[in-house]
């Protein structure tokens, strides 16, 4: 297996959980059933990312991916992107909140070097900047 | 930017050991498409995300997967392997 020798960025985490807000990450090609869905036709796979907010009904959500099985995550969107988990773990004091906004995007590219460099550091910045996180929850599909 | 702390869910954990996440979390035997269980096991759902999070406050490695089994989910799966280069 080869290993990445790049500096992995270990950020330290020292709050309580209760006083916590969280965003979601997924690679699993989540989106809002009004925003433009993913280009699943583009074979090189598609940069973009959608930006999903906390109070988003969850039925409004739906996956464009065409790189994994996403049948449960069509009946149940919480399989890749848990917003009613999290929104349940809100209300019973758990964690502290959900982050403005969370975001989605098609984990499977053919640009990797675009995906590193380019997307995964907008999506950073986006959590970073504009989303009050104080920690991230990653998923794939 | 200062960094922002961060713990992946993976259900292929030798392609994500590759990237050697800080924190990671491998629910043994789900299936792709299932990180968090299979629909409407809400009650799996949220002992995999608190399983998660409380990884926040683990001393992980990077690259180091934490592998937990929930015998609730059912039948298990696979994961995929990385193909060796020979």
């Amino acid at each position: 297996m080869t290993i990445s020798r790049k500096c992995v960025p270990f950020t330290p985490f020292e709050r309580e959980l209760s006083k916590t807000t969280i965003a979601l990450v997924t690679a699993g090609g989540v989106h809002l059933k009004d925003q433009e869905p993913f280009n699943t036709a583009d074979e090189l796979g598609d940069l973009g990312y959608r930006e999903i907010p906390p109070d988003v009904d969850s039925s409004d959500l739906m996956v464009s991916h065409h790189h994994y099985d996403h049948r449960d995550a069509d009946e149940d969107i919480n399989v890749v992107f848990p917003i009613d988990v999290l929104r349940d773990l809100h209300q019973r004091g758990v964690i502290g909140g959900l982050a403005k906004k969370h975001i989605g995007y098609m984990g499977y590219t053919m640009q990797l070097k675009a995906m590193y460099e380019g997307t995964a550091r907008e999506i950073a910045n986006e959590i970073d900047k504009g989303s009050r996180a104080d920690a991230v929850v990653l998923t794939g599909g | 930017m200062k960094g922002i702390p961060t713990v992946v869910i993976t259900v292929s954990p030798e392609v994500s050991a590759q990237m050697r996440p800080p924190r990671a979390l491998y629910p043994k035997g789900f299936k792709i498409g299932n990180s968090l269980g299979r629909p409407g096991m809400r009650d799996l759902q949220e002992k995999v995300l608190r399983d998660a999070l409380g990884l926040l406050r683990k001393n992980t490695r990077p690259g180091e997967i934490i592998t937990i089994e929930y015998p609730e989910y059912g039948e298990q799966y696979e994961p995929p392997r990385v193909k060796k280069v020979a």
